[in-house]
């Protein structure tokens, strides 16, 4: 049901956006902090079966947008807002390209989960029987987040909540300030001068445990601890960018982060780009225009475009070079980076 | 890098005992600190790292904003609310660094950003802001980045900072915590001059912590512009920036704010050129003239007697920006 395009992944930045309904603007920066879920639910009216869901939601200090052939709702904690029951011309486009940067075709129904962070959780555009009610997508959506099977069969909506709330306890709080409940947060650390830390570092989706001196930084620990060394070291000061990875998807100097401040966040290196043997559409495009020559900071290039591409900020070239000038290149490949990241846009949603 | 105690606090209470002792700092995004360190032109014996704790909301205050001091730079910039409300201060921060150390860096760590001065970075030369008493490198060295204004005998390092160029027009107010005291301040109150004790810059305590940023209500959203000059286009310090605001009424500047960075040695705002410009009508020449009353007897060196005019040729183009001159 999609086409080539990139889908939005699980551990992705969500992009951004900004509704112009009919009650005030809606921005995505506004959920920052809090779990949000994004649903496409094209046959979906309130009346069906918002009542349980809302209240559970809204127990939990997260927000709920339903977007439907009828009308896009926005309930939140505090207000619950029919943004437009008849979408204007602007807000007709807007929702296309969220959809769009969603990687959902046009008629399709998709549930995305996002945590305080703003990072995706759970993304699923549903079969269609799946997506009879919201109901079931969101219990979709809750049972996977709790590594459980999918439910054959019709759902009942106390269930589809009762999972959902699960799994927003297991994971979803990341980020999230208070009141909601708290991410299970790092254990306070109280080390000595010279004595080693036990942490662990999740990198590319596995938790790794090490024993370290706090002085030691994210790229070191990366290198020399790991043996990941496609994350390089160039400047060792914050400023050529070849040590660039993602931490919870945004782009960092490995450099300047200390490996034991890491600890509780996601961090991407380049190892952890492809899936497989599928490259990612950004490493495939570096590939096709020749963005790299000495190749030294190509794997910083990589994961700041990955960011810049998710983030869905940047657009013109011009853009593409501001947000991308933390990445310095003595080769002097930029015009050819420039071409790679346009290039690979079209695969990566933002 | 020397060794240091490092501790992870589980609340703020935890944090600001922890850092109560002479010679521990706070971590918050670390892109200065890490990098200080590891030159070891900072060698604290503790961090307490901030990196967890919930200081990170941005939220409406009445018809202000409360920043949390842990709130990302980029977080800043791209809000909402900032952006409708405060665009001098998204201006500011989007002119600030790289995407990288844009997304690290935090409010309350770019409040006391140190300065870039080489002479500080370099340990094998005197800088009396590293080693007090033990002379400034730079009153008889290259000085193409220093200071202007608010300079002194012992030093002539800039503050670096674009976000504070902003706090400083915006009138934002710093709020600390420490033990058993909060307490709320003025920006133009935060930072010292260097005086005869360069390593002093700000008036908070050991352990006193940045908690959040206020900013008043603002006139200035529909007249507001930071400028920044440097010598490339992006991830560059400012040789010089404006970001002035005007609130306009009647075709006349009812209130107005200029403010500077790059030329001074703290975030540098100018009562005597917004002074120029109330009740007057907008325009070149009145532009210009504020411009001239915003360099009050500049201490200009051999290689940075430019900056004087290039802050008034800044401060004009910025004001024409904010009001709509093409």
């Amino acid at each position: 049901m999609r086409a080539t395009r990139m889908p939005i992944a699980v551990g992705m930045v969500a992009p951004s956006f900004i509704l112009h309904g009919d009650a005030r603007p809606l921005a995505s920066s506004e959920c920052r902090g809090r779990p949000w879920v994004l649903a496409f639910a094209r046959r979906w009216t309130p009346e069906a079966d918002a009542g349980p869901i809302r209240a559970q939601l809204r127990g939990l200090g997260a927000i709920l947008f339903v977007v439907s052939d009828t009308g896009v709702w926005s309930f939140r904690p505090d207000d619950d807002v029919e943004l437009s029951a008849a979408p204007s011309k602007r807000l007709r486009a807007e929702l296309a390209e969220l959809a769009e940067r969603f990687g959902v075709d046009a008629g399709d129904d998709g549930v995305f989960v996002i945590d305080g962070d703003g990072i995706v959780r759970f993304a699923q555009a549903p079969s269609e029987q799946l997506a009879q009610t919201l109901a079931d997508a969101l219990d979709a959506a809750g049972r996977e987040l709790l590594g459980l099977p999918p439910r054959p069969g019709i759902t009942r909506r106390d269930w589809a909540v009762m999972s959902l709330v699960a799994g927003f306890g297991l994971v979803l709080f990341h980020g999230c300030r208070p009141p909601g409940p708290e991410r299970p947060a790092p254990a306070p650390i109280a080390a000595n001068a010279g004595s080693e830390i036990d942490i662990v570092l999740r990198v590319n989706g596995q938790d790794r445990r090490l024993r370290i001196d706090a002085r030691v930084s994210l790229l070191d620990a990366l290198r020399e601890r790991l043996a990941l060394t496609g994350t390089r070291k160039g400047c060792d000061h914050g400023q050529c960018g070849a040590c660039t990875v993602l931490s919870d998807g945004r782009a960092v100097n490995a450099c300047l982060t200390l490996a034991v401040a890491a600890e509780g966040t996601e961090i991407t290196t380049i190892e952890g780009l492809a899936r497989g043997e599928q490259l990612h559409p950004v490493q495939a495009e570096f590939i096709t225009h020749d963005a790299f020559q000495c190749g030294y900071c190509t794997s910083g290039q990589i994961l700041s475009a990955v960011a810049l591409l998710h983030e869905g900020r940047a657009k013109t070239d011009d853009e593409v070079r501001q947000q991308m000038s933390g990445n310095l290149c003595r080769c002097g490949a930029y015009p050819n980076i420039i071409a790679a990241i346009q290039a690979a846009r079209k695969d990566v949603a933002s | 890098m020397k060794p240091f105690s490092y501790v992870r606090p589980a609340d703020a209470g935890a944090a600001i005992q922890a850092a109560a002792a002479g010679g521990a700092r706070f971590l918050a995004g670390g892109t200065t600190l890490i990098d200080l360190m590891r030159l070891e032109v900072m060698s604290p014996t503790a961090l307490v790292d901030l990196g967890r704790l919930p200081l990170a909301a941005i939220e409406r205050h009445g018809d202000g904003l409360r920043i949390g001091a842990m709130a990302r730079n980029t977080d800043v910039a791209h809000h909402a609310l900032v952006a409708e409300r405060y665009p001098l201060l998204a201006q500011a921060l989007l002119a600030g660094a790289s995407q990288q150390v844009r997304n690290m860096a935090t409010v309350g760590g770019n409040l006391l950003q140190r300065t870039r001065c080489p002479y500080f970075r370099d340990l094998a030369v005197p800088c009396n802001k590293r080693a007090p008493g033990s002379g400034c490198s730079a009153l008889e060295g290259y000085t193409r980045s220093h200071a202007i204004l608010g300079t002194s005998a012992s030093c002539i390092a800039t503050h670096p900072s674009d976000m504070c160029v902003a706090l400083a027009a915006l009138d934002a107010v710093v709020h600390t915590r420490r033990a058993g005291r909060e307490r709320a301040i003025p920006f133009a109150e935060l930072h010292t001059l260097p005086g005869d004790h360069p390593e002093i810059e700000h008036v908070l305590e050991q352990g006193e912590l940045i908690t959040h940023v206020e900013l008043p209500p603002s006139p200035f959203a529909a007249h507001a512009r930071y400028v920044k000059v440097r010598d490339r286009a992006a991830f560059a310090f400012a040789l010089v920036s404006a970001a002035v605001g005007l609130d306009v009424a009647d075709g006349r500047i009812r209130a107005a704010r200029i403010a500077l960075g790059g030329v001074a040695t703290r975030p540098w705002r100018s009562v005597e050129a917004e002074q120029v410009l109330v009740g007057q009508a907008p325009g070149r020449a009145v532009f210009e003239r504020a411009a001239a009353a915003a360099l009050v007897d500049p201490k200009p060196r051999r290689d940075n007697a430019f900056k004087v005019a290039l802050a008034q040729r800044t401060i004009v183009r910025a004001l024409e920006l904010a009001w709509g001159t093409p």
